[in-house]
């Protein structure tokens, strides 16, 4: 029982550190796991798949499969942005237009769009564009949503503000609908990179003569976790530094809202 | 400081209202809703006054008729002789009784913003700025964001942000309304020096009998809605005026007489209230 | 005073309608659209098929009952991965609500693992489960396990520390504080966690049979897409959909009918 309170009361005092004592613990797990009990066809211990992530990107073709695949997330995030944001205004602007067409929207929103999947690679091929669109289609929604709701929230005492000191209808979009409406534009924008992220993640896995899918694919079958673990590390830290970009860059254009 | 100027300057118009009447929605359909009755005054060069009136009774809505922020359904409102049909940034400038700081602008910044729409030239922002700020004590919390304020600092903001305008008149829509008995006592007190050293003309909107009398050359009551003036009581008692004459009897006897006015009246709109239940 | 009301009424009325009316034209002229590509302007029906024959297959589909292996191997797996996730979600998320301290450590973590799109262990699962259904089943239930972990520390935390005080001061013992103010009071967020964790299991379940899988629905579009039966795909497609967007709503519904009655 007192050891347990003390091991809690450092728990306290550092958080921090038990996090990271944590993850440690786990990565030790996994090594004793992967060297002792699981057969190395299966797993492969932490040590070895990040001492092999050299040969893991050196690996023919796959530095490109990257590259490709970090262009794609671009292209589609920045369509699903440039559309998102278009729809978004001006379905949010307009109070007949948002009645309309936000139950349509919502309505697509709910569409399992995995299942359409095989359509875009009918329809585009297995290249970027059938990726980006995938992407594009799943990053959208949030984007659009975060958009209407960000529109919508104005309190009218502002807008009347500003028309009394004499705003025109630029200074009012440049100076209190634009900052109003950043803050959950770019919370719009990390979850729709949270979605592009997927959408093309889901089509490059699928696809499976080309790209990511190819090389997931011939290391399952070659029966080599290391390098399938080291890819999929690879891809993880992305998602994971893109995701901490857009925080970065949320949290900076929010701080009015916090106290620091 | 010269004594009231209403008395002194009877002549000098500055805002003047002509038969304006109000209603809200259509009429014939049940939210329609007869605000201000068939107002007609005049408001002096330099005088304070105060609007006060059950909840209700339409005194926001001649603020907002002045301020050009709302188009009366009949009658008209003049400022410096020019007729109202929009917002006067030059002759005009408002405080809320909301926050309506933009929170994502320092304090600073919101009231150079007010200058920039108003069309300031740029080289004069940051002194007027600096200027207004000093004048309701802000000067240390320029680069602070409205949130990181009290609800007492953000309204000093806001009429920092009005004074920078520089216009002759300046409209307040309770604007302490939110605050605390304590804070806005302080706040009375502060605004009658500054303004007294101004020499604007004011009219502001309160729900305080303290206040209406602490603050005002002359106080406008209202019926209960539609809202009419029912009586226009003067305050003689020269700017700046300080805590004591809180504790007056003059100051009493115009609280309680502006008390009894108003008791009636707003017996009324709660008798009106709780009579049409549903209908809010 | 009737006719006023009944004035204003119509004036809401005839705005609802209105967007109604809008609702309907912009889908009629999808379909619209959708048979003139097809049946007039010529549209390879490789890419598009014709709404007539897509409905008819999906009229076939129904009538023979072949999907109901697909269906309830899909369900199956759902079941699975919902239970297991549901359970460990339950479970972990309550032992970590019990201190504060867990709260602020655990939390963090788990919500940082959740931001990594898990999609991607896929090919391990199938590694190290095969391109079966334990595989789809150990995808659902990690994917879904965060949304359900999460919302039930965050529900659990939320109960108001006044009710817990009020109970002991009462001299509740720890069993009648879980069941009478722990439960009742956290149930909404843990339920709409649920209804989450049901929703991504249901669809990483479906991608996992589209992407690597012998049996399905997910996996009976993709073979129909690679034999080009493409009108039959979209029958398929549509069906799965509705199958989706059914369960959804059943969910939808039982939280909502479960967090009223609190």
């Amino acid at each position: 029982m007192k050891s347990r309170s003390t091991i809690k009361g450092l728990m306290k005092r550092h958080p921090r550190l038990s996090q990271l004592v944590i993850v440690a613990l786990c990565l030790v797990m996994w090594e004793v796991a992967a060297r002792f009990f699981v057969d190395k066809m299966f797993l492969s211990p932490p040590s070895r798949v990040y001492g092999e992530i050299g040969r893991v990107l050196g690996t023919k073709g796959l530095t490109q499969a990257l590259t490709l695949t970090l262009y794609e997330v671009s292209v589609a995030f920045v369509m699903a942005v440039a559309i998102g944001m278009i729809v978004g205004l001006s379905v949010g602007l307009n109070d007949f237009a948002r009645r309309c067409f936000m139950p349509i929207i919502l309505l697509l929103y709910g569409i399992p769009q995995i299942v359409i999947l095989p359509l875009f690679i009918l329809g585009l091929g297995i290249g970027p564009p059938s990726k980006i669109a995938f992407g594009v289609t799943h990053g959208i929604f949030p984007i659009i949503l975060a958009i209407v709701a960000g529109v919508q929230g104005l309190k009218p005492v502002l807008l009347i503000s500003a028309r009394s000191m004499g705003a025109s209808r630029w200074h009012i979009l440049r100076y209190v609908v634009l900052p109003h409406m950043l803050p959950s534009f770019f919370s719009g924008m990390r979850l729709g990179m949270t979605g592009v992220l997927l959408g093309v993640l889901l089509a490059e896995l699928y696809v499976s003569t080309a790209g990511i899918g190819y090389f997931t694919g011939l290391f399952t079958q070659n029966f080599d976790p290391t390098r399938l673990l080291g890819l999929i590390s690879i891809l993880a830290a992305l998602a994971i530094a893109l995701n901490e970009f857009m925080r970065m860059v949320e949290r900076r254009f929010s701080r009015w809202r916090g106290n620091d | 400081m010269s004594a009231s100027p209403a008395l002194t300057n009877k002549q000098d118009v500055c805002v003047h209202i002509q038969n304006v009447s109000h209603s809200f929605g259509v009429e014939g359909q049940p939210k329609h809703v007869r605000a201000l009755l068939d107002t007609t005054m005049d408001i002096h060069r330099g005088e304070l006054l105060a609007l006060i009136g059950p909840s209700g009774c339409g005194k926001s809505t001649l603020l907002n008729v002045i301020g050009g922020i709302l188009n009366p359904t009949t009658g008209t409102a003049s400022v410096n002789g020019k007729s109202v049909d929009g917002p006067m940034p030059h002759d005009i400038a408002y405080v809320f009784q909301e926050n309506a700081l933009f929170p994502w602008n320092t304090i600073i910044e919101n009231i150079r913003l007010g200058m920039l729409f108003q069309g300031v030239p740029k080289a004069d922002h940051e002194g007027r700025a600096r200027e207004a700020l000093q004048a309701v004590g802000l000067s240390e919390f320029a680069d602070h964001y409205p949130a990181q304020l009290s609800g007492g600092m953000r309204q000093r903001a806001a009429l920092a942000r009005a004074l920078s305008l520089d216009t002759p008149v300046v409209l307040m829509d309770e604007p302490f309304g939110a605050l605390d008995e304590q804070t806005r006592m302080v706040l009375g007190e502060d605004l009658s020096a500054l303004l007294s050293r101004t020499g604007k003309t004011i009219i502001f909107v309160t729900h305080s009998l303290g206040e209406a009398v602490f603050l005002a050359d002359r106080i406008a009551v209202f019926t209960a809605r539609p809202g009419r003036i029912k009586e226009v009581i003067p305050v003689e008692e020269p700017h700046p005026r300080k805590a004591s004459f809180m504790t007056s009897d003059k100051f009493n006897g115009l609280r309680n007489r502006l008390f009894d006015l108003l008791h009636d009246e707003i017996r009324k709109t709660v008798s009106l209230t709780s009579g049409s239940s549903g209908g809010f | 005073m009737s006719a006023p009301v009944k004035a204003t009424l119509s004036a809401d009325q005839h705005e609802r309608r209105l967007s109604r009316l809008v609702q309907l034209g912009f889908v009629a002229s999808l379909a619209l659209l959708w048979y003139l590509a097809t049946n007039v302007w010529g549209m390879s029906p490789l890419l598009l098929p014709k709404p007539q024959n897509a409905f008819e297959e999906l009229l076939d589909i129904l009538r023979s009952g072949e999907f109901w292996p697909d269906l309830l191997l899909t369900l199956g797996e759902l079941a699975g991965a919902f239970a297991i996730s549901m359970t460990l979600g339950l479970a972990i998320g309550f032992m970590v609500s019990l201190s504060p301290v867990f709260v602020r450590i655990f939390e963090p973590l788990l919500a940082g693992v959740y931001a990594v799109p898990i999609i991607l262990f896929l090919p391990l699962y199938v590694l190290f489960f095969g391109l079966g259904a334990s595989s789809k089943i150990a995808l659902g239930a990690t994917i879904s396990f965060f949304p359900i972990v999460l919302n039930t520390i965050a529900g659990f935390i939320s109960v108001d520390k006044l009710y817990v005080t009020a109970a002991k001061s009462m001299g509740a013992s720890p069993t009648v504080l879980l069941r009478h103010v722990l439960i009742p009071g956290a149930l909404p967020i843990i339920l709409s966690g649920l209804r989450m964790g049901f929703t991504v299991a249901l669809l990483s379940i479906i991608g996992s049979e589209t992407i690597a899988s012998l049996s399905g629905l997910g996996h009976r579009i993709v073979n129909l897409a690679e034999s080009l039966e493409i009108a039959r795909m979209f029958a398929y497609i549509v069906f799965v959909i509705a199958i989706a967007a059914t369960l959804n709503s059943m969910v939808s519904r039982l939280e909502a009918s479960r967090s009223l009655d609190k």
